[in-house]
């Protein structure tokens, strides 16, 4: 037999072979749901868009593998996500979303970062598809009339109320607050944010910093921050940035009575890098795998991150949470709109009222989270683990105020 | 007068580390006139190499230097003797695109070995303080000034005193004069590329201790080097000095006393202005030497 036969005849066989398992998953299966995007895999973003990245796999491959598919309007789908590395380029994410609105794609997840979820929703807003996304919290994506995109946070300017209002409940009450953020979209307004916050809830502001995108070097500013000693410090930046903020404090003995740092100490790299010294930070978390909420098709928190850890070695963080969380909420908003119409969904999506694993999730009228209900929790370190400090019915621990001065923290 | 001083000893100790991140860059603009693209990598991979010496061998990172410096030396080496070579007779263009190239591919390789996670190098001091006078001074960033300070002068003393550095200055000031006495022209280029690429690893260890790490920062690193070469002059350690210690300095006062948010706006005004009044840099050897 010569060799083409012998191909011929084996792919034959193994089509033969193949056809009835192959006919067994479309009987169970049903049809293909498609939700493209991108994610930045590599870049600037890529630690954290690796998070969101882990997320979307997690739910999608529960949803099929595990649940086998979801029903909608009596038929069963299988997700199937179609999601490539933008790079954290603004450029190269606009192309390639643009690219699957032209092969037809009709729902989108979102990437990380402000400054390619505001682009790349103008896009998906433009062709009338919805954007579900866990990456952009910057005002801007909220305050420009989208009707097509929702975010799994408050907008940014809108993040820090849950903060001063802990704050307010401290003792001895702290009279003073700096901050410290970076030139960024997100930072800049989340800077933004956490003056209206803080001066309404009656704080005297005594400086606000800006810092390069990129800082090097912090020491001009700590320098400042010891010359006017505020009792509260607020960093608001990405992790790189805070840990560049966090170790030059230690290094040049800038103490204040509270430090906190937007995004950082949630990192249990993070904290590892600082040691004892992470002892008392304070950040944002929008997700715990404690929190109470039930979940339509995970059970609960735990059994997410149970599932996740199944899947991953990579340690779990609230963006892994808030990225699974925007594939539930289209499959739960195409449940309740019985179709996968983009412009049934985007509807459903406007009227979202559920309760999962990660949230009750219901968006405002712009599409951010509802600032009360998805407002997140703060954290704080506490003897290397990170507790939840409020609110109340979350927490975990009460807490700790004033924090130690660094060279007391043991 | 306690904050000029504090920002003064700020800004020094920062042009110290941009001085030691530059000085492979601008040895190799200056001799083998390639605009290496690829700079900030060598300086990360530098960087990585420390943090995995340290985990293994469990000793202090700077104890790591030669060690990183060696393995770098050897990547130089064969890196320009197998890629850079090939640019080097070509256009300017064509070496920064290579070396672009390189760099991109090597971004993603480090993504995919080391992921793209910031990572810190934190030595048992690395928090530690000290004061003279008024003036706190932060023992890691000053431990980093030393260490660039002392492999600058090595490097000085290296092209100056021995015979290798004789023969590099010589190519770079009459390449065809080098090659008509003997000299052979490849391998000095291949030699001059690694002790850059070593120079590069040392000051990755430096930055890998000061700051936090990841493999996108590779392009921050290679503009500071173009930024420090342009401002001091190109081809010579003292150069690099100068202009890291001006680039340093300049940064902390702009922070200071103008805003934390305007270094790169007065980094880049000086470069533009330092290039219509003096294109030679303030050794006065830029141009000469780089053609």
């Amino acid at each position: 037999m010569r060799r083409r036969d012998v191909l011929r005849t084996g792919g034959l066989a193994a089509a033969a072979l193949a056809a009835p398992a192959i006919r067994s998953a479309e009987a169970q299966a049903g049809k293909t749901l498609v939700i493209g995007g991108s994610v930045p895999l590599t870049g600037a973003a890529a630690e954290t868009g690796l998070n969101v990245n882990n997320g979307y796999i997690t739910a999608a491959s529960y949803l099929n593998d595990v649940l086998g598919g979801v029903e909608i309007a009596g038929e069963k789908y299988r997700i199937e996500l179609k999601l490539f590395d933008d790079a954290s380029d603004p450029a190269r994410a606009t192309t390639l979303i643009q690219r699957q609105i032209d092969e037809g794609t009709n729902l989108f997840l979102g990437s990380f970062g402000s400054n390619i979820v505001l682009p790349t929703a103008a896009i998906t807003e433009r062709a009338k598809k919805p954007m579900v996304q866990t990456g952009g919290g910057s005002d801007a994506i909220f305050t420009r009339g989208l009707k097509f995109v929702f975010g799994m946070f408050p907008r940014a300017t809108r993040q820090f109320a849950a903060t001063a209002a802990l704050f307010k409940t401290l003792e001895p009450l702290p009279q003073t607050y700096s901050v410290i953020y970076t030139n960024d979209a997100f930072s800049k307004t989340a800077g933004e944010g956490v003056r209206l916050a803080c001066d309404a809830a009656g704080f005297k502001r005594i400086d606000s910093y800006e810092l390069p995108a990129k800082p090097t070097d912090v020491s001009s500013v700590l320098g400042s921050v010891r010359a006017n000693t505020p009792d509260l410090l607020v960093c608001v930046m990405h992790d790189q940035n805070s840990l560049l903020v966090a170790r030059q404090m230690i290094a040049s003995g800038t103490n204040v009575k509270l430090l906190f740092q937007g995004l950082g100490p949630q990192l249990a790299s993070f904290r590892e890098a600082l040691g004892k010294y992470s002892e008392a930070l304070l950040c944002s978390t929008y997700w715990d795998e404690n929190v109470p909420f039930k979940d339509k098709f995970f059970g609960d928190s735990r059994k997410f991150a149970e599932y996740y850890r199944s899947k991953f070695t990579r340690p779990i963080a609230y963006h892994v949470a808030g990225a699974a969380a925007c594939i539930e909420t289209y499959v739960l908003a195409m449940q309740a709109a019985k179709s996968t119409r983009p412009e049934a969904v985007r509807d459903a999506l406007a009227a979202a009222d559920y309760e999962t694993f990660y949230s009750r999730i219901k968006f405002t009228p712009e599409g951010d989270g509802d600032e009360i209900l998805m407002g997140g929790m703060i954290g704080q370190v506490q003897k290397g683990k990170l507790e939840i400090v409020y609110p109340k019915a979350a927490a975990s621990a009460a807490a700790v105020y004033p924090a130690p001065a660094w060279d007391k923290k043991a | 007068m306690n904050l000029i001083a504090q920002t003064l000893a700020d800004g020094m100790v920062l042009g110290g580390i941009y001085a030691l991140a530059a000085v492979g860059f601008s040895l190799i603009f200056g001799v083998l006139h390639v605009i290496n693209l690829s700079h900030g990598i060598l300086v990360l991979i530098g960087a990585y190499l420390a943090l995995i010496f340290t985990e293994l061998l469990h000793v202090d990172p700077l104890l790591t230097m030669p060690l990183v410096m060696a393995a770098l030396f050897g990547v130089g080496y064969v890196y320009q003797r197998l890629l850079i070579q090939r640019a080097v007779d070509s256009s300017p263009i064509g070496s920064m695109l290579l070396t672009f190239g390189v760099a991109l591919m090597l971004q993603n390789v480090m993504i995919w070995v080391f992921s793209p996670d910031m990572k810190n190098i934190t030595p048992g001091w690395a928090f530690a303080s000290f004061k003279i006078g008024a003036v706190t001074f932060d023992a890691v960033r000053v431990s980093a000034l030393l260490a660039s300070l002392v492999l600058l002068s090595c490097l000085a003393a290296l092209l100056k005193f021995s015979a290798l550095g004789r023969v590099i200055r010589a190519t770079a000031q009459q390449t065809l004069a080098a090659r008509l006495c003997g000299v052979n022209v490849r391998h000095v280029y291949a030699l001059t590329f690694a002790v850059s690429a070593a120079f590069a690893g040392a000051a990755g260890i430096v930055i890998g201790i000061i700051l936090p790490f990841s493999p996108h920062d590779e392009a921050t690193w290679t503009l500071n080097a173009f930024v420090v070469v342009v401002l001091g002059g190109v081809g010579s350690p003292a150069g690099a000095l100068i202009g890291g210690l001006l680039l340093g300095v300049v940064n902390t006062l702009t922070a200071q006393y103008i805003g934390p948010s305007f270094p790169n706006v007065t980094m880049f005004l000086l470069l533009v202005l330092l290039l219509l009044v003096r294109p030679n840099g303030l050794l006065g050897n830029a141009f000469s030497a780089s053609r």
